[in-house]
């Protein structure tokens, strides 16, 4: 080590500089940029390299990371038409082919079944009032951002809001961002640098725009930035604008990934598959590509296709760790557990080791048969788990365990479990309550069944058990609510139908 | 060409299918003729009806609009598409009906309106005569109490004490409109000034029409002098004398009449059919007294028409029932929506009468018998519907809708109404294949595997099993010593706790729900007290003392948490019920705080 040192010591400074930026060592990096331009303040080329190293710092995929705020949701000015036609927005889900039913799949806040994926976005579709967006359960893990222009991008990306001990390194408002427009060289950088580091979209967009016009509209890259800056300001036309113009001077993954982000935010999820498939015949076999269609697919509710891409995306990529879980959860969903099964081995095999995983694994192997291998699954699972609400949810999977075996001792411990894991489980206060209804418990269980109610309003199960239980008590006025609930969030739920229809009778009759 | 035919129909029946939600669609059995969506038209079938009213052999359109509800009602005249005469009613309208009262000629029809115990009689659009309905008997104790009242011998509170008891005695029907609205008075003063201004008028007791029908007095034929039949409030039918406006003939019915159904001749012999409040249909003949009860239906009328020797009546479950005049139940349909109201097509050229219905998603089904025959369908419920002569045009449908719109349609002239029932055969969905997902080789090869383990399969699982209930058991001990649950598994302090937080910060709302889930014992003394990082939170209030709490009942309490570190992190705040003086909570609800948005935008 000694020895290195000295060898640093003696080396060119820049050299060393680079030599650290190249191998990811960013702060060190930073330090030796920031000793060089004490020395001399005009060292353009330590002043390029410490804003890479600033930049790669706090560096996020801009094309993944999109959560769609509660303000962009509830504050829509880019609605047009409130009642669309089935099969063409994501705000409608509930009308897609293929996918199984509410019954079978569980449904989430939004009407949308769980993707078997958990990435940005998948809690996407709109709540019905703002008191819904903000009831939600919000925490760090699972909280809508209020808008996409805070929330998460800072969240993740930058670097602005901790404070520098000795200032910023540059002041943004001090810049004559003309000058550096002109700098091909710099400009670049500096864009990155405040675009990323300082989160500060205006003024990058205004060093963009000068930028893009120094070079005479000729940089696809330039306008690509000021497509990014305007999706990030909201101004998704303008954005749409932009990456059609890049995309005619220079076709690129990236600029068609972002345009179809647009056409998703603007609720227009065709034209989305149909510039994905645009890209796919310049780029074929790109996964990227692939994995947006089935995206799209997935949130529209239509199962079939989306399996479809996915498998598409394995035959590039068989290590695809999305396209795997997506695959795997469609089939355990579909009464194939044993093809799931086969799925999550696959992701097993490829070194993902996490507590989900061994938790799906329980599961399929039990709804597989598989006995053997099931409870020592899901122990492995609670061994695995360092987050209460994922501990919740394998709790929750052996108490189903337990219900199937019969064993409602065991199955009732662990749905307290549940609960003192994860105190908002709807799921597991609804099963408690049919566990306390099975006891003769009557009262007990309405508190269950009205405490997962008013946590889950998508959920049909409480909804259906509280009717079907104030029905047999003969509370008739709040059963008819009830159902009328549980119909407005399954509406084929054939049960819940006909308890609807005998109140109804019940009601006409003199 | 049997077949051909068949196939145009379904083809039809599509092509309506897809017009859906267009105003102007529907079957293709009808032209649309006019549709005016804001004609601010409110009112219902029994106050519709057609008549040649100027005697220039053009019919016009008659309706007695309600106007909101409360005023602005008016009669209004439509000639064509527009409306050519408005007449003011003072009171809301309950039916329409139009007659001729005497052979003068030009033969000019007569227009009832009836509204409140009154029946408007216009002729040439001018008001022509009012009929009022003979006074009911005063109830004496009534009579004494206001004359009493009168002489300043009782004081108002006594005044309404008493009459709330006469009141309670007998029904509502008993007291006059005075005295009822006098019992409506909520305070002293009012009671007073109203006595003052009312008390030297002599009382009256008065009955309301509920409902009016015309019936043809010794002749049969189309313009024939015909009598006024009114039903009314107070259980009676009277048939009116349409020169003098005597009452000729006065009946009973054992409940108030709703619909009124006439077939006969006053002179001759008539029938009537009555559906009345309590869910029974009536019959009548001339001569008689009191209704013979002929049907008991086992849900309350929407509307009530006769066909031939049929009655069929729509009721509140979705059914169209179809009953002789015997009262023998003939078919019965059931309906895919609520009926809203309904009205006979009378379709003289083809001879024939049918049924239309109204449905609360906007559709209007045509019932010829027990068969369906044309659907019309509407974006909007439909409240009004009259078939009949409009103008020179025989077969025209005018529909109000809920909205306010005015439909008015006409039947093509070569519109042909099939005898045959579309919805007949087994229903769709069995035809429909069960989405069973086939047996994967997957799983043959599975079930081999257990086939020969399966002795050690189970074992395994079994033993897995055993530690697993071991495991539980050990964690849900830990939970009950810790008493981390937020429902309470202690019998002697049931309680149930859930909290939510809203807001976006830096300052939150957490409101905090707590709910006794026994059946009769009331808790007392407990408390609601907070863990939290002091370095992140402040609360308002780190405690709050629980009143007694209620079986059942879920107690709301509130307080206010403010985030004080700026640096976009947030953590749990842990909420105990605790009782006085112990040491351990009774319940634990851990709460995952959001992120504190505002300092982050800022």
């Amino acid at each position: 080590m000694p020895c290195q040192a000295r060898l640093l010591e003696t080396m060119d400074p820049l050299f060393v500089a680079l030599n650290l930026f190249r191998r990811r060592k960013f702060e060190e990096c930073v330090d030796v940029c920031t000793e060089l331009l004490q020395k001399n303040p005009y060292d353009q080329s330590a002043w390029h390299l410490k804003m890479r190293a600033l930049t790669e710092q706090v560096y996020v995929d801009e094309v993944e990371v999109d959560e769609e705020g509660i303000a962009e949701m509830m504050m829509d000015d880019n609605v047009i038409a409130s009642v669309s036609r089935p099969g063409t927005s994501l705000k409608t889900p509930g009308t897609g082919q293929g996918a199984p039913s509410a019954g079978v799949r569980p449904m989430s806040q939004s009407g949308r079944p769980l993707s078997g994926f958990v990435r940005p976005g998948t809690q996407s579709g709109r709540p019905g009032t703002m008191e819904q967006a903000i009831r939600t359960p919000r925490t760090a893990h699972t909280a809508r951002p209020v808008t996409s222009a805070s929330g998460r991008f800072v969240r993740l990306g930058t670097a602005s809001m901790l404070s520098t001990p000795d200032g910023p390194f540059i002041n943004l408002a001090r810049l004559n961002f003309a000058k550096y427009a002109a700098k091909p060289n710099l400009a670049k950088a500096l864009f990155e640098y405040i675009f990323h580091h300082e989160n500060d979209v205006r003024n990058a967009l205004e060093l963009a725009s000068l930028a893009t016009q120094a070079c005479q509209f000729k940089d696809w890259w330039w306008k690509v930035q000021l497509g990014k800056c305007y999706y990030r300001l909201g101004l998704y036309r303008d954005a749409e604008k932009q990456f059609k113009s890049a995309l005619v001077q220079q076709p690129m993954v990236d600029t068609y990934l972002y345009l179809c982000k647009v056409y998703v935010r603007l609720d227009q999820p065709l034209t989305a598959v149909e510039v994905f498939q645009q890209g796919l015949e310049k780029f074929p076999g790109e996964t990227t590509l692939q994995t947006g269609i089935a995206r799209v697919y997935e949130a529209m509710n239509d199962m079939s296709n989306a399996v479809k891409c996915y498998k598409d995306v394995l035959k590039h990529d068989s290590t695809h760790i999305e396209a795997l879980a997506c695959i795997a959860s469609h089939h355990f969903y579909t009464d194939q557990p044993e093809i799931a099964l086969r799925y999550y081995r696959r992701l097993l095999q490829m070194g993902v080791y996490s507590a989900e995983l061994f938790n799906n694994l329980g599961l399929c192997c039990f709804y597989a048969q598989q006995y053997d291998m099931t409870l020592q699954s899901f122990e492995r699972a609670l061994s695995l788990s360092d987050n209460d609400l994922i501990t919740a949810d394998i709790w929750y999977n052996i108490g189903q365990v337990a219900m199937g075996i019969g064993d409602t001792g065991l199955a009732q411990q662990c749905f307290r479990l549940v609960l003192s894991a994860n105190n908002d489980h709807a799921e597991g206060y609804n099963n408690l309550g049919v566990l306390e209804l099975r006891k003769g418990h009557v009262d007990q269980a309405r508190a269950f069944f009205q405490a997962a109610q008013g946590l889950a309003p998508h959920m049909f199960e409480a909804h259906y058990n509280f009717g079907a239980l104030a029905d047999q008590v003969g509370d008739l006025q709040s059963s008819y609510n009830a159902i009328k609930k549980s119909v407005e969030a399954y509406p084929d739920h054939a049960d819940s139908k006909d308890l609807l229809m005998q109140l109804k009778k019940h009601f006409s009759v003199l | 060409m049997a077949t051909e035919a068949e196939q145009n129909k379904m083809n039809d029946s599509l092509a309506s299918d897809g017009n859906r939600g267009n105003s102007q669609g529907g079957s293709s059995k009808w032209l649309s003729a006019h549709f005016d969506p804001v004609a601010s038209l409110y009112t219902f079938s029994s106050c519709m009806t057609f008549s040649d009213i100027t005697g220039d052999g053009e019919n016009r359109l008659v309706i007695a609009d309600l106007g909101t509800g409360a005023h602005n009602m008016k009669l209004k005249i439509y000639k064509g598409t527009s409306l050519v005469n408005e007449n003011t009613i003072i009171d809301l309208p309950t039916g329409v009906a139009t007659f001729y009262m005497d052979t003068i000629e030009p033969r000019v029809p007569a227009v009832a309106v009836a509204s409140g115990p009154y029946l408007y009689v216009y002729k040439n659009l001018r008001p022509y005569f009012k009929f009022t309905l003979p006074p009911l008997e005063v109830n004496p104790v009534e009579q004494d109490l206001w004359n009493q009242a009168r002489d300043d011998k009782i004081d108002v509170t006594v005044l309404r004490e008493m009459l709330d008891s006469i009141r309670r005695e007998g029904t509502e029907g008993a007291l006059t409109v005075r005295s009822l609205r006098f019992l409506m008075l909520p305070d002293r003063d009012q009671m007073e000034m109203f006595a003052q201004s009312y008390k030297h008028t002599p009382l009256k007791r008065q009955t309301v029409i509920t409902c009016l029908a015309t019936l043809k007095k010794s002749s049969a034929e189309d313009d024939a002098i015909s009598c006024l039949v009114v039903g009314t409030e107070c259980k009676e039918i009277y048939v009116l004398d349409p020169e003098a406006f005597t009452i000729q003939a006065r009946m009973s019915v054992p409940s108030v009449p709703v619909f009124l159904r006439v077939t006969g001749l006053f002179d001759v012999e008539y029938r009537l059919v009555v559906s009345c409040r309590n869910g029974n249909i009536y019959t009548l003949k001339k001569g008689m007294k009191t209704g013979k009860l002929c049907v008991e239906l086992t849900s309350q009328p929407v509307g009530v028409e006769r066909i031939g020797k049929n009655i069929i009546a729509g009721c509140m479950d979705q059914t169209l029932q179809c009953y002789t005049i015997k009262g023998k139940k003939l078919w019965t349909v059931y309906l895919s929506d609520n009926i809203i109201t309904m009205s006979v097509m009378d379709h003289k050229q083809k001879g024939f009468k049918a049924v239309m219905v109204a449905l609360d998603n906007g559709d209007v089904q045509i019932y010829r018998d027990k068969y369906l025959i044309d659907t019309i369908k509407t974006d909007s419920a439909i409240t009004g519907i009259q078939y009949g002569r409009f103008g020179r045009e025989d077969c025209s449908l005018v529909l109000t809708t809920r909205k306010g719109g005015l439909l008015i349609k006409i039947l093509k002239r070569n519109a042909v109404f099939e005898e045959k029932d579309f919805a007949r055969g087994p229903p769709a969905a069995q035809n429909q294949r069960l989405n069973v997902p086939k047996k994967t080789k997957v799983f043959v090869d599975q079930t081999m595997r257990e086939r020969e383990n399966g002795v050690a399969m189970h074992r395994m699982f079994q033993h897995d099993l055993y530690r697993l209930r071991l495991n539980t058991a050990r964690e849900y001990v830990k939970v009950l010593n810790s008493s981390m649950n937020p429902v309470s598994t202690n019998l002697a302090e049931p309680l149930k706790l859930s909290a939510q937080v809203q807001g976006i910060g830096p300052t939150f709302k957490m409101t905090v729900n707590l709910q006794n889930t026994s059946l009769s014992v009331p808790i007392m003394n407990t408390l609601i007290s907070f863990l939290y990082d002091e370095k992140l939170y402040s609360l308002q209030k780190t405690m709050i003392p629980v009143p007694l709490l209620v079986p059942g009942l879920n107690y709301k309490f509130e307080t206010l948490v403010e985030c004080v570190n700026d640096k976009g992190i947030s953590d749990v705040i842990k909420a105990f019920v605790v009782k006085e003086g112990a040491t351990s909570p009774i319940i634990t609800a851990v709460i995952n705080m959001p992120v504190s948005e505002t300092v982050v935008v800022a």
